[in-house]
């Protein structure tokens, strides 16, 4: 690590978050859309359980503490991996021969260079506002040991859905087009992932605990605080394991990245 | 008035929609997915009861495959117009001989007719077979849905078409596009059936356009509805497209003298 590397991390924040608000009734006017975009899934959660009271033992409150998770998340992830959410582009569009040229490390550009600010306010504004309204009404004991649990299950939630975002860009290395791969493999998994995983049959329970781990995003830390009965069907351990899950699959992933980066080649003219 | 022009765009833009091969599938794959995970919901939901509310699972699952389906089918541009705006190239459009909103609605006719095919119906069978749907309640019923489902579809394409007229006096419509299809999904009831919202927000969307794009035509596929019920809602479905139209056709008008464009 080079002495000016937290300086330049600086400037790279300050100049995309400048570029983003460049036009401030836009940029409040985008930030609001993708904030009420997103509050659909919330709506319909809401409205769903004042019919139906509770789902599979799960009451309103505990459900879209459920969700916050999801959302704060990704609010954190979008910080730093648009690069990588984007990174398609970049290669179709020849871009990624620049970052190569600079003296700095291909992912450290990536993560820094871009970040998707309106997506960051959007998703972070509603995951903080849920998670105010909800966690005092779940019966979460907030001591140092919960709130230390709490910021590392942010971190390896943030890690695993990185970790996704990681694989499929280096996979655009041997394939050209990702952009559905990434729908079925990431978003549409997500739609899962806002509900607890034990209502769903039990492949789609595996796929999204060992296949692709978003259930360790959200279901689990969601299980350590609130302790529901349909978790006792799952290994007691997977309540502590986000953190382990987020650096392994981040971890495999960067390898992949690392041993697929040499069949770059460039689509620029 | 000569239609050969719009069946020529119509013809077009079916054809050049049928490139993207890969993408079509994972698009029915995601629709699918949908509504298996709603369906997975509701199973849970229902548990052991028949009925809620009078409302069956089946009557559920009914209003999520055909209205997620039609969702799916149902093809709308929202950035037709504004896209011609942004690149400038609603010039030469409106010095062509023909009407610019005909050629509007006809590449999306022609669109929407490609997305029913092989969109809504692949969704629609894969669906049948995962999930099972209720059978309409008579020949006459999946008649009258079918006229109600195409009355839906030009109600969902006239509200757009309104918004879009914005794009003349606003630079970036992208937000107001967003909550607008927010609207949609939350009202039109393909993500909570309607049954099961609250009075208050029931009588709400009755002042709304909403619940006549999915709503209606699965209530009638049901039998839900009574003659003279059915003959009200389509009767509705026709005021709310008059009703989107005419908005959108006089900001159409207002708009054209206010176009600015940058460049050229």
């Amino acid at each position: 690590m080079q002495s000016d590397t937290i300086h330049l991390i600086g400037v790279y924040l300050k100049t995309t978050a400048k570029a983003w608000f460049q036009y401030r009734v836009d940029a409040i006017m985008r930030s609001l859309a993708v904030f009420l975009r997103e509050a659909t899934g919330v709506v319909v959660i809401y409205l769903t359980l004042m019919k139906f009271q509770d789902l599979n033992g799960w009451n309103v409150y505990e459900m879209l503490f459920l969700c916050s998770l999801l959302f704060l998340t990704y609010g954190i992830l979008i910080i730093f991996f648009t690069g990588l959410r984007d990174f398609g582009n970049t290669v179709r569009k020849g871009e990624f021969d620049r970052y190569l040229l600079r003296p700095r490390g291909l992912l450290f550009q990536i993560i820094f260079v871009n970040a998707d600010w309106f997506a960051a306010v959007g998703h972070g504004c509603l995951g903080i506002s849920l998670f105010l309204v909800t966690a005092g009404k779940v019966g979460v004991v907030w001591n140092v040991g919960t709130v230390l649990y709490y910021l590392f299950a942010v971190l390896g939630g943030v890690l695993i859905q990185g970790a996704i975002f990681l694989l499929l860009a280096a996979l655009n290395f041997y394939l050209l087009e990702t952009d559905s791969l990434k729908e079925l493999l990431y978003y549409d998994m997500k739609k899962f992932a806002a509900y607890p995983i034990s209502i769903y049959s039990k492949v789609i329970q595996i796929c999204m605990i060992y296949v692709i781990p978003f259930a360790f995003v959200n279901y689990f830390p969601a299980q350590f605080f609130l302790r529901k009965q349909d978790g006792a069907v799952y290994p007691f351990a997977c309540l502590y394991l986000t953190p382990v899950v987020g650096g392994g699959v981040y971890l495999l992933a960067y390898l992949f990245w690392r041993y697929s980066i040499r069949y770059y080649k460039s689509s620029g003219n | 008035m000569n239609l050969k022009p719009y069946i020529a765009y119509a013809r077009k833009s079916f054809l050049m929609r049928s490139a993207y091969r890969f993408d079509h599938i994972m698009q029915i794959l995601s629709t699918c997915l949908q509504i298996f995970i709603y369906w997975e919901i509701y199973r849970s939901l229902y548990g052991s009861s028949i009925e809620v509310d009078g409302i069956s699972f089946g009557m559920v699952t009914t209003n999520f495959v055909l209205s997620l389906g039609f969702s799916a089918g149902f093809y709308v541009n929202d950035f037709y117009l504004p896209q011609k705006i942004w690149d400038g190239s609603l010039v030469t459009e409106l010095l062509r001989p023909i009407s610019f909103r005909g050629r509007m609605l006809a590449e999306n006719i022609g669109n929407g007719v490609f997305s029913m095919l092989f969109r809504f119906l692949p969704a629609f069978v894969i669906g049948v077979v995962l999930v099972g749907i209720c059978p309409p309640e008579s020949a006459a019923a999946l008649g009258l849905f079918l006229v109600s489902a195409a009355l839906g579809y030009g109600v969902l394409w006239t509200i757009s078409f309104a918004v879009q007229m914005t794009a003349f006096w606003l630079v970036n419509i992208w937000s107001i596009v967003t909550i607008k299809n927010v609207c949609i999904n939350i009202l039109s009831g393909s993500m909570i059936p309607i049954w099961f919202m609250p009075e208050w927000l029931r009588n709400l969307i009755d002042f709304t356009p909403f619940s006549s794009i999915y709503f209606t035509p699965v209530q009638i596929y049901l039998g839900q509805l009574s003659g003279r019920e059915i003959a009200g809602k389509c009767l509705l479905q026709v005021v709310w497209i008059v009703c989107m139209y005419g908005i959108g056709s006089v900001l159409w008008k207002r708009g054209q003298r206010k176009l600015v464009i940058h460049g050229g």
